[in-house]
């Protein structure tokens, strides 16, 4: 019997290479994709943080991206399955047209979170709301504790991939 | 204790961390990546609390508006910034 703060962390782990692994392959570290992403970055840097990880924190801020993708595909795949990941999918496209974001990483990101999900509840008997602690605790590890040093790390990340 | 209360203990939890953050922090444009984990952490309260397909969307589009105004602030930052130089 594996106790559920075993679940969660392991969510949280899995969440977080997931949504971070997306976001690098869209290229959110690479530039200043939404307006307002600039001042965050600005901000970032000023306080000592990189530059790169910067605009991937801010880009996080300023629409919704594979991290938000993720969360709602946990609230849906939590309230209705497999379906629901993919109700959440639609609702998360729409939700990055209104903040102007052309929504690549964040349905990507909900359907692969879908995907992953289902099978981590099929094959690893996972408590499909241990999903959603994960993907909470996974941003809090990049937005949460200190965006200085995480930029610092998503910065080397973004380099030695591109 | 039941998962569900654990996760939601987790989510409220984090909230009520990233929103003490949010407060201390002097500097507006570094408070909001805090804002955003309190609006991740909310959101999943939201569906925690009541399971159900209207609740998904109720978080979704809490999440959406919540991200849409801390666009908002941050143009809005920009656009002053550039008005001033």
């Amino acid at each position: 019997m594996i106790p559920e703060p075993a679940y969660i962390a392991a969510s949280a782990v899995i969440t977080l290479i997931l949504f971070v692994g997306l976001d690098l392959f869209w290229k959110l570290p690479a530039h200043a994709g939404v307006s307002g992403t600039e001042t965050i970055e600005r901000e970032i840097e000023a306080d000592g943080g990189d530059r790169c990880g910067g605009w991937m924190i801010g880009n996080i801020v300023t629409s919704p991206d594979a991290s938000a993708g993720t969360l709602i595909a946990a609230c849906g795949y939590w309230i209705w399955g497999v379906p629901g990941g993919l109700l959440a999918a639609v609702l998360i496209f729409i939700g990055a047209r209104i903040c102007a974001d052309k929504g690549y990483a964040a349905v990507s990101g909900t359907l692969l979170a879908t995907a992953v999900f289902w099978a981590l509840d099929t094959f690893a008997g996972f408590p499909p709301e241990t999903f959603i602690a994960g993907i909470v605790i996974a941003i809090l590890i990049v937005q949460g504790i200190s965006p200085k040093h995480i930029s610092r790390i998503l910065g080397k990340l973004w380099r030695r991939c591109s | 204790m039941l998962v569900t209360e654990l996760v939601l203990a987790v989510c409220a939890v984090i909230a009520v961390y990233a929103a003490l953050r949010a407060v201390f922090e002097k500097n507006t444009a570094r408070k909001l990546p805090f804002i955003t984990v309190m609006n991740f952490a909310v959101a999943g309260v939201i569906v925690l609390i009541l399971p159900h397909p209207l609740t998904l969307i109720a978080a979704a589009a809490y999440l959406v508006g919540a991200t849409l105004e801390a666009n908002a602030i941050a143009s809005a930052m920009e656009k002053l910034r550039g008005e001033q130089t």
